[in-house]
């Protein structure tokens, strides 16, 4: 016999590139072919320490006795030399009964068939994978020569069954990022958390190859409490377990499993087991997410690699609500915000309808007074006829009515007054400049001042004139990033024969995006991360309200230039403006 | 007796007219002005009993004109007569001795005025 030939054929099938099962039951087949065995079998060890009888050669007739049961490690020949990591041999003389498992019951006639028997631990230095098998209905015993040769061969079956163990593990991790990477993926969407728990629990059943899997929310939270998420069919018959289970998983805060729940029925061997894991966020019971499983007897799942991965889950499930939570609370503050603008931009319709009205009010006021006044003298003076009288008195009556109905209107859209008092302009900016340069950053700001020192009075709400100034100058500010130049001047001006004081400011801040300059007045235009886009629009109002304007020379890549006009009294007044 | 005289300030003619013949008929002696200014030149030639001031003048409104006539005489009487009641919240009006929105019904205008003739020299002491 060569071994060495058999070695050779071994080592070459171990490292090809088949599939492990082909691998392993090709050098069983060599094996029984080359050293004469009929029976060359490998038991394999199951996630849960038992050992099944997995792969055998081509014509083995034990094959289909042995498979129907698992043994434990120590139980019978093939347990103990998986404990011992010894090889065993036997002829027929020693072999005990049915291989020394009583589970084995229908071996009794078959085992005579053989004359020798050969248990091999496969192992390497540290890990037992499995228990290789040979039965010879020819030899008297296994020869010593022959023992080596069989110990070599189990090593390397059992090379081949690590690496079947390796490549499982890691497409079980890879399996297992991907579920999680799409958990991820849902978690940092912007679902509605509906949806986002809806994913997580189809995702999870299809990831733990469950019946279903069950999101609880118990705590009072988005006003989903006692509400349920499920992939797949809660069966009438596991509810009230499921139930049972999730509460006893937020009483313990701690994960429970049961098994063997279920539907009992004859000629269904498989039953379900329920996995519960409470879902914890910062302390806090938010609820549980439950998962069952067909559980049958010659498929044990991994459950202590899965139950990892629901753990995971959970903790991904808790922080997603926490997301969730922050996403609607920023939704609803945005949703807040836009329409505290709708209002706004509302009111400010309002508001110019309101100054409309009123300006119509007041052009109509004095001729009605008119009207009804002389009506009333007619009345008064002539010596009519009755009903010459009735008509004037109608009219009277008419005015009146009129009258009450401006004073209706006016009332509605009566705005805030303005203050008004004589002010000083090169006083008031003077002032405006001493608060702001004791502001950060202030100190990089170069401000030349050109004043007319013969302005003509001015009548204006000075609080309100300096909130314009402020505004423009914090935009200055801001525009040219703490640093540059800003020129202020002031002059009497004449517009449509009016006379005006003009105020103009000049930054070095790059100008406005020509685009933009229509808008730069609007309420909520802003080109500032944090600008209300208001105080532009604010100083606009108020200058108008003064009966003024603001007007805007831009030149891109240099800076804007604002000029504040005022409505002023005329220069010969200036002696006999406000004096005390 | 002297009829009280009354300076009557307003730029709208139509207004003054009314006012006039108004007060006229009420035994009061009526003179006009049409702006702020022309108002001023008046009272620094003779004295009035009372003046009668609308507030929305062009040149210089009523208000001014009001603080001006006080620097001159601040005993001197005025009533704000105007078509709108919302300067009633600018304290510079405050000044005034009464405020009274313009109507076609004159009688608000003449209660007023009664009321400041009557203080200003009470008939029973005088009679």
């Amino acid at each position: 016999m060569n071994f060495a030939s058999t070695l050779g054929k071994v080592i070459e099938i171990s490292h090809s590139n088949l599939e492990i099962a082909s691998r392993v039951n090709a050098i069983l087949n060599i094996i029984s072919g080359d050293l004469h065995f009929e029976e060359v079998l490998v038991y394999t060890l199951d996630s849960d320490k038992r050992l099944s009888c997995r792969y055998m050669n081509r014509n083995s007739q034990l094959f289909d006795l042995l498979n129907d049961y698992r043994c434990h490690i120590g139980e019978g020949v093939v347990g103990t030399v998986a404990q011992k990591r010894m090889p065993q041999f036997f002829t027929l003389h020693d072999i005990p009964p049915r291989l020394g498992c009583l589970f084995y019951s229908r071996l009794d006639e078959v085992l005579a068939r053989y004359k020798s028997f050969a248990f091999l631990p496969l192992a390497d230095d540290s890990f037992l994978y499995g228990v290789l098998l040979c039965c010879s209905a020819s030899k008297e015993g296994i020869a010593d020569k022959e023992r080596p040769v069989l110990s070599i061969l189990a090593r390397e079956l059992g090379g081949i069954l690590r690496t079947s163990d390796l490549l499982l593990s890691s497409k079980r991790r890879i399996a297992e990022l991907a579920t999680l990477s799409d958990l991820g993926r849902i978690l940092t969407s912007t679902m509605e958390p509906h949806a986002i728990l809806e994913n997580i629990a189809l995702i999870t059943a299809k990831a733990l190859n469950a019946l279903f899997a069950t999101i609880k929310l118990d705590f009072v939270f988005l006003k989903f409490n006692g509400q349920r998420f499920t992939s797949g069919t809660i069966e009438s018959a596991v509810e009230a377990q499921v139930l049972d289970l999730e509460s006893e998983a937020l009483r313990l805060k701690q994960p429970v499993s049961r098994t063997d729940y279920g539907t009992p029925q004859k000629g269904n061997a498989s039953s379900v087991s329920l996995f519960s894991v409470p879902v914890i966020a910062k302390d806090r019971m938010l609820g549980t997410i439950t998962l069952c499983r067909k559980h049958e007897q010659k498929d044990v799942p991994d459950d202590q690699e899965d139950r990892y991965l629901l753990n995971t889950i959970a903790s991904y499930i808790s922080s997603g609500l926490e997301n969730a939570l922050l996403n609607i609370k920023l939704r609803d503050a945005l949703r807040e915000l836009g329409d505290a603008q709708r209002r706004l931009i509302e009111h400010e319709k309002l508001r110019s309808l309101g100054e409309m009205t009123a300006n119509i009010a007041h052009e109509i006021k004095n001729p009605l007074v008119v009207i009804g006044g002389f009506t009333k003298r007619l009345a008064k003076k002539s010596h009519l006829d009755n009903s010459e009288a009735k008509y004037l008195d109608i009219i009277t009556k008419e005015v009146a009515r009129l009258e009450s109905i401006l004073n209706e209107v006016l009332n509605y859209v009566k705005e805030t007054s303005l203050l008004f008092e004589f002010c000083d302009i090169n006083n008031l900016l003077d002032e405006i400049l001493y608060l702001l340069s004791s502001d950060k950053g202030w100190e990089n700001i170069l401000v030349s001042k050109a004043y007319d020192k013969r302005l003509p009075p001015l009548m204006c709400d000075v609080q309100q004139i300096k909130q314009v100034f402020l505004n423009i100058l914090m935009n200055s500010f801001e525009a040219m990033h703490g640093n540059g130049t800003i020129a202020i001047g002031t002059e009497a001006a004449t517009l449509d024969d009016k006379p005006f004081v003009a105020v103009s400011l000049k930054d070095t801040g790059g100008g406005v995006q020509s685009s933009f300059l229509d808008n730069i007045f609007n309420p909520f235009f802003t080109t500032k991360e944090r600008g209300s886009g208001l105080g532009l629009a604010i100083s606009k109002k108020i200058v108008t309200h003064h009966g003024g304007d603001i007007e805007v020379q831009n030149a891109p890549g240099e800076g804007v230039t604002f000029i504040v006009y005022l409505p002023s009294k005329k220069t010969d007044e200036r002696g006999k403006a406000w004096n005390q | 007796m002297e009829p009280i005289r009354i300076l009557l300030v307003d730029d709208e003619e139509h207004i003054r007219l009314l006012f006039k013949e108004e007060l006229e008929e009420e035994g009061y002696a009526i003179d006009l002005a049409s702006n702020g200014f022309e108002a001023l030149e008046k009272l620094k030639a003779q004295r009035f009993g009372l003046v009668v001031l609308d507030i929305k003048m062009p040149g210089m409104d009523g208000i001014q004109t009001l603080n001006e006539i006080k620097k001159i005489d601040k005993d001197q009487p005025v009533i704000l007569c105007s078509a709108y009641g919302e300067f009633k919240q600018d304290f510079s009006s405050w000044v005034s001795d009464a405020y009274v929105v313009k109507s076609a019904d004159t009688r608000e205008l003449k209660d007023a005025i009664r009321k400041i003739v009557e203080r200003a020299s009470p008939p029973h002491e005088n009679s």
